[in-house]
C-alpha cells in the first residue's frame, strides 16, 4: 500500500490536541463519599468481568482519535496495485444507445453495467494516467475532457444517461482519435455491447483498444415498421412489421389504440430469428395518433429484454397535405418528385381504368386528357389535344436560347442547363410564357376561372430536365403556387433523433413542441421554418403554433425507434475496427485501486458509535430513576 | 445533622409501651420484670416434670400426685431483669449524606434508633448500656430507669461521627469487658474493610443476643452520581476514579445488594438477628415492626 497524498500524515499531528483536549474534559470531579469500600469491589468485578472494561473510560477518546486515523489515512489517498485494462492516456466511449437500455445485466440495464465498468476503470487509475469519457449516442457527447481527477470522471460517468438513439460511432471514434494526436501511450476503450453499426467500416484509432462487452442475451422482440397508406376513395391501410431478434420463439399480443382506445389486440407466434408482416386489420377509421404495442402474455414465458422498441406511432389523416393525383401512363420521374416533395399526399390512377373518383387539389396530366378535366388546379405536361382552355400547335424543335421569365415565380428556377429536344407550340389567353425557347413558350401558367393551370409544352422524356436539380425545384414551385402548404410539420413521422421542420402558417410568430414526458420545447431558428432536434425519445410529439400568444393551430408527429440493427441486441463477442477484430479486454497494465472512500466510510461509522457513546453517557442521569423510598 | 429533639411526645409514648427482651433471656444481676426461661423459685406457677431422686419434696405437686399416681415437681418462673448493650457506630462513614435530606442522615438516623431503643429498655428498667465506636469510644451506662432518659438524650446529642472505624476490633473488645451478656443492639453501616464477623462471633461466645441494625442511606443503595468521577473515602481520604454510566451503576446496584445478602446470610447462620434498613425508611418502625417481628421488642 502507499498513498498519493501522504503529507496528508501529517494530519495525525492533530491527535495531540485532541489528547490534550480529553486530558483537560476528563478532570474528574471529587466527591466524598461515605466509603469507597463498595465502588472498588464493584470496579474489580467490573474488569475481571469484562476485560474491555479497562478500556471505558478512554472509550470516547479511543473513538476520537481512530476517527482522526481514518480521515488522516483517507485523505492520504491510499491506493494498491491492481490489474488494469489499460493505462496512460485514455478515452473511454461508452455507448449509450437504444440497445443498451437492455435489461439483461445484473446491474439493471446494460448501461449500467457499462457506467460501472467504466468506474471500474477510473478506480485502477494510475496517478499519471488521464481519462476522457465519451457518451456515444446520436451525436457523441464528450461528458468530461481529458483530466486525472477520480472524482470529477466518476461523477461525470454516474450522471450519465442513455438514449433512445442509435449510436453514431463513426463521428465518436473520430473524436476519441483526435484526442490521441500527441500521444505516445494511447487507448481507447470500448464499452459497449457491440451494436455497433457497420463497424467494419469504422475509422482506425492509434494506439491501443480494449473491448469491454456488456450484456448477455439476444432475446428481443421489436416493431420494425409501422404505416399507413391510403388509395383514392378508401379508408387507410395499416402495415406493420414485427421481428423477433431473440433466439426462441415469442409469443406476443399485438395491439393496436387510436387516440387512445384499443382497437384490436391478436395474438402472434413469431418464430425466433424471424419477421412478421401484419396487414390483415379492420378498417381505421379517423384518428389522429394511432399506438402499435407488442405485449406478452401472462403465460408466456418469453422475456423481452429491450422494451423500447415495442411501441411505435404513426399519424392518421394528412390534412395539410396536398392531394395531388397523377394519371399517366408510368413516369418514374414525377413519381419520385412527388414522393420527396414534403406535404404531398399523391394518388395514382391509370389511363386504362379512368379518373378515380374523390377530390383533388392538383391534378397532374402526363400526355394525356380526360374527356372532360375535373376541377381544381391542373399541371398539364404535352397536352395530346387541344381543348377550350388552349390550343396545341405543331411541333417545334427550336429549342435554343432557353429563357425564364422575371416573374416572381420563377426566382429559383435556373433552367441554363436543360436541353429539350422539342416541343408543341401551345397557346393561351390566359397564360403567361415563363419559360421560352426560340420556338415557343417551354412552360405557360395563369389563372382561369377559379383555378390555376400550369402546361409544361413538352415531353419529359424529350428532355434531360427530370435528370437534373432545376425539375425538383420545378415542380415545388408550381405546387406552392398552386396551393401553399399549410402544414406545420414537414414530417409526420420521424425516427429517433432525426430533425423536423416547423412551419409557421398562417399569422403564427411562435411555435412550441411538447415532447412525449410532457415537457416543452420552442424550436430553435428566426425564420418561418423552425428546426426542431430534440426527438432523442421515442413517442408522440405535439406541435403548437401561437399568434400573438394565443393558439392558432397544432399537430402531431411521431418519433420512432426503428432500426434493426439496434432492436439486434445480442450482445457481440468481439468488433472489428479499422479492419482489426478487438476482443474481450485483457488486464495487462497496471493500475492503482484507491480505497479512501471506504476510509471515509469507516471514519463516519465510527462517528456515529462515538456520537451514541457520549450521547449515553451525557444522558445517563435520565435513566436513573428518581428516588424512592425503599425498603430491603 | 439535626438539632431537633431526637423523637417527639408521641413516638416517647409508644417507646414506653414496648418492652425490649430477648428470645433467650440472659441472667440478669438483679430480678427484674421480665420472666426467665430458667425455671426458677419465685411463685408463678409454669410447668410440671417427673421426680428424680434428689429434687426437693417442696416442690412436690402432690395434688398430682393424688389424681395420677404419679409423682411430679412444680416449675415456677423466675423473673429477672434484662441487660440491652446498644453499640453505635461513629465513624465518619455514617456521617452521610452530608448535603442531603436531614431525615435521611446516617448518624442522625442512628442517634434517633440509640435513643429509641434507649428510652425503651429505661422504661422497663433494664440495665442499659450505650457505646460509641468510632474515633474514640463513649460510653453511656450502667443506667436504669426513667430517671436516665434525659441524660441519655444528652448523650445522643453529645455524640459526632468522625473518624476511622475497625468494626472487629471494635466489637471485640466490647465482647471482651463486658461482663453482662444481654441483647446486643449494633447500629453501623457495615463499612468496615477489616470485616465484622470476628466481634460478632466474640459477642456471641460471651453469651450475647446480638442484632445488627445495618443503616445505609438511599444514595448508597441507588447511586444519582454520574459523569467522571473521584470519589473520596470519607474515613481514610482514599482516592477512586469512577466513570459512572447507566451500567456501572446498574453493577453497582446489584453489589449492594450482594453484600446485603451476604451479611444477612452470615449473621443468620450464628443465630444472630439482622436488620437492613435505608434512612427513607422511618427510624420508628424499625422498633414498632421490625424488631417486634423479630421478637426482640414486645
Amino acid at each position: 500500500m502507499a498513498f498519493l497524498a501522504p503529507f496528508a500524515l501529517i494530519g495525525l499531528a492533530l491527535s495531540i490536541p485532541i489528547l490534550l483536549m480529553y486530558m483537560l474534559r476528563l478532570r474528574r470531579r471529587e466527591v466524598v463519599i461515605s466509603s469507597t469500600y463498595l465502588w472498588q469491589q464493584v470496579l474489580q468485578d467490573n474488569e475481571a468481568n469484562t476485560p474491555w472494561q479497562k478500556l471505558r473510560r478512554n472509550l470516547l477518546l479511543i473513538l476520537q482519535l481512530l476517527i482522526l486515523l481514518l480521515i488522516v489515512l483517507a485523505l492520504a489517498r491510499p491506493f494498491i496495485i491492481v490489474p488494469a485494462v489499460s493505462a496512460g492516456q485514455i478515452a473511454v466511449l461508452l455507448d449509450a444507445s437504444v440497445s443498451m437500455n437492455s435489461t439483461d445485466s445484473p446491474d439493471g440495464t446494460r448501461f449500467d453495467e457499462a457506467k460501472r465498468r467504466a468506474i471500474e476503470l477510473v478506480d485502477t487509475m494510475s496517478i499519471s494516467d488521464t481519462m476522457t469519457v465519451i457518451r456515444v449516442a446520436g451525436a457523441p457527447e464528450i461528458l468530461i475532457s481529458y483530466t486525472t481527477d477520480r472524482v470529477a470522471l466518476r461523477a461525470a460517468i454516474e450522471s450519465a444517461q442513455p438514449s433512445y438513439a442509435p449510436g453514431d460511432w463513426n463521428a465518436a471514434l473520430t473524436l476519441a482519435a483526435a484526442g490521441a494526436a500527441g500521444s505516445e501511450d494511447y487507448a481507447a476503450v470500448i464499452i459497449s455491447d457491440g451494436g455497433i453499426t457497420e463497424a467494419v467500416n469504422l475509422p482506425p484509432i492509434p494506439g491501443d483498444i480494449e473491448y469491454i462487452p456488456v450484456g448477455s442475451s439476444g432475446e428481443n422482440v421489436a416493431i420494425t415498421a409501422l404505416a399507413t397508406r391510403a388509395l383514392p376513395g378508401e379508408p387507410p391501410q395499416l402495415f406493420a412489421q414485427v421481428t423477433n431478434f431473440g433466439l426462441n420463439d415469442a409469443e406476443i399480443i399485438f395491439s393496436l389504440r387510436t387516440d387512445g382506445t384499443l382497437f384490436s389486440a391478436d395474438r402472434y407466434t413469431i418464430p425466433a430469428g424471424n419477421r412478421l408482416a401484419i396487414t390483415d386489420f379492420p378498417p381505421l377509421q379517423d384518428y389522429t395518433v394511432l399506438e402499435a404495442a407488442i405485449t406478452y402474455p401472462a403465460e408466456g414465458t418469453y422475456t423481452d429484454y429491450l422494451a423500447s422498441d415495442n411501441t411505435a406511432w404513426t399519424i392518421g389523416g394528412t390534412s395539410g397535405a396536398r392531394r395531388v393525383l397523377l394519371m399517366s401512363e408510368g413516369n418514374l420521374f414525377l413519381e419520385q418528385v412527388l414522393r420527396i416533395l414534403p406535404d404531398v399526399q399523391t394518388f395514382r390512377g391509370t389511363i386504362e381504368q379512368g379518373m378515380p373518383s374523390g377530390e383533388f387539389d392538383v391534378s397532374i396530366f402526363d400526355r394525356y386528357l380526360p374527356p372532360v378535366l375535373p376541377a381544381g388546379d391542373l399541371l398539364l405536361i404535352d397536352p395530346p389535344s387541344s381543348t377550350s382552355l388552349f390550343t396545341v400547335g405543331d411541333e417545334t424543335t427550336e429549342t435554343g436560347n432557353i429563357r425564364v421569365s422575371d416573374d416572381p415565380l420563377m426566382t429559383f428556377i435556373d433552367f441554363s442547363t436543360v436541353n429539350v429536344r422539342a416541343f408543341n407550340r401551345i397557346t393561351a389567353s390566359w397564360a403567361t410564357p415563363m419559360i421560352t425557347a426560340d420556338g415557343g413558350a417551354l412552360l405557360l401558367a395563369g389563372e382561369t376561372g377559379d383555378r390555376q393551370i400550369a402546361i409544361l409544352t413538352f415531353n419529359l422524356a424529350d428532355s434531360d430536365l427530370p435528370l437534373q436539380i432545376p425539375f425538383v425545384a420545378l415542380m415545388s414551385t408550381l405546387l406552392d403556387w398552386y396551393q401553399p402548404a399549410n402544414t406545420i410539420v414537414n414530417q409526420t413521422a420521424v425516427r429517433v433523433g432525426a430533425p423536423i421542420n416547423v412551419r409557421l402558417i398562417g399569422d403564427a410568430d411562435s411555435a412550441r413542441v411538447t415532447l412525449p414526458d410532457a415537457s416543452t420545447r420552442t424550436p430553435r431558428g428566426e425564420e418561418s421554418t423552425r428546426f426542431f432536434t430534440e426527438t432523442d425519445i421515442p413517442g408522440v410529439y405535439t406541435v403548437e403554433l401561437f399568434a400573438g400568444g394565443e393558439l392558432i393551430a397544432s399537430a402531431p408527429f411521431a418519433v420512432n425507434s426503428f432500426d434493426s440493427s439496434e432492436s439486434q441486441i445480442a450482445p457481440r463477442p468481439t468488433l472489428t475496427i479499422g479492419g482489426t477484430e478487438i476482443g474481450n479486454e485483457v488486464e495487462e497494465d497496471i493500475g492503482q485501486q484507491e480505497f479512501w472512500s471506504w476510509l471515509a466510510l469507516a471514519a463516519l461509522i465510527v462517528l456515529m458509535i462515538e456520537w451514541y457513546a457520549y450521547h449515553q453517557r451525557m444522558n445517563a442521569p435520565t435513566l436513573f430513576k428518581p428516588l424512592v423510598r425503599r425498603r430491603v | 445533622m439535626t438539632e431537633q429533639p431526637l423523637f417527639d411526645e408521641k413516638t416517647r409514648r409508644k417507646l414506653e409501651q414496648l418492652t425490649l427482651q430477648a428470645s433467650r433471656i440472659r441472667a440478669g444481676a438483679i430480678k427484674g420484670e421480665r420472666r426467665s426461661i430458667k425455671r426458677g423459685t419465685s411463685i408463678e406457677f409454669a410447668d410440671t416434670r417427673n421426680y428424680s431422686p434428689g429434687d426437693d419434696l417442696r416442690r412436690l405437686d402432690w395434688n398430682a400426685y393424688g389424681r395420677l399416681d404419679r409423682p411430679l415437681i412444680k416449675l415456677y418462673e423466675d423473673e429477672e431483669d434484662l441487660t440491652v448493650h446498644v453499640i453505635v457506630d461513629t465513624s465518619a462513614s455514617m456521617d452521610f449524606p452530608k448535603d442531603g435530606i436531614p431525615e435521611q442522615h446516617k448518624f442522625d438516623y442512628a442517634r434517633r434508633l440509640m435513643a429509641g431503643l434507649g428510652y425503651t429498655s429505661l422504661a422497663t428498667n433494664d440495665r442499659l448500656f450505650i457505646t460509641s465506636v468510632g474515633a474514640e469510644t463513649q460510653r453511656f451506662g450502667p443506667a436504669r430507669g426513667r430517671a436516665y432518659s434525659v441524660r441519655l438524650l444528652s448523650f445522643a446529642a453529645g455524640l459526632k461521627a468522625r473518624g476511622a472505624t475497625d468494626l472487629n476490633a471494635a466489637l471485640r473488645d466490647y465482647a471482651t469487658h463486658t461482663k453482662l451478656p444481654g441483647l446486643c443492639l449494633i447500629l453501623t453501616d457495615m463499612f468496615s474493610p477489616s470485616g465484622y464477623l470476628e466481634g460478632i462471633n466474640a459477642l456471641l461466645g460471651k453469651g450475647h443476643e446480638v442484632a445488627v441494625i445495618h443503616i445505609l442511606a438511599p444514595e448508597e443503595v441507588d447511586p444519582t452520581i454520574v459523569g467522571d468521577l473521584r470519589l473520596i473515602d470519607s474515613e481514610t481520604g482514599a482516592g477512586q476514579e469512577v466513570s459512572m454510566d447507566a451500567g456501572l451503576r446498574d453493577l453497582y446496584i446489584r453489589r449492594v445488594a450482594a453484600w446485603r445478602d451476604e451479611i444477612r446470610r452470615e449473621i443468620s447462620k450464628r443465630g444472630a438477628h439482622y436488620i437492613a434498613v435505608t434512612t427513607d425508611y422511618a427510624w420508628e418502625k424499625v422498633i414498632l415492626y421490625d424488631l417486634r417481628r423479630l421478637g426482640l421488642v414486645k
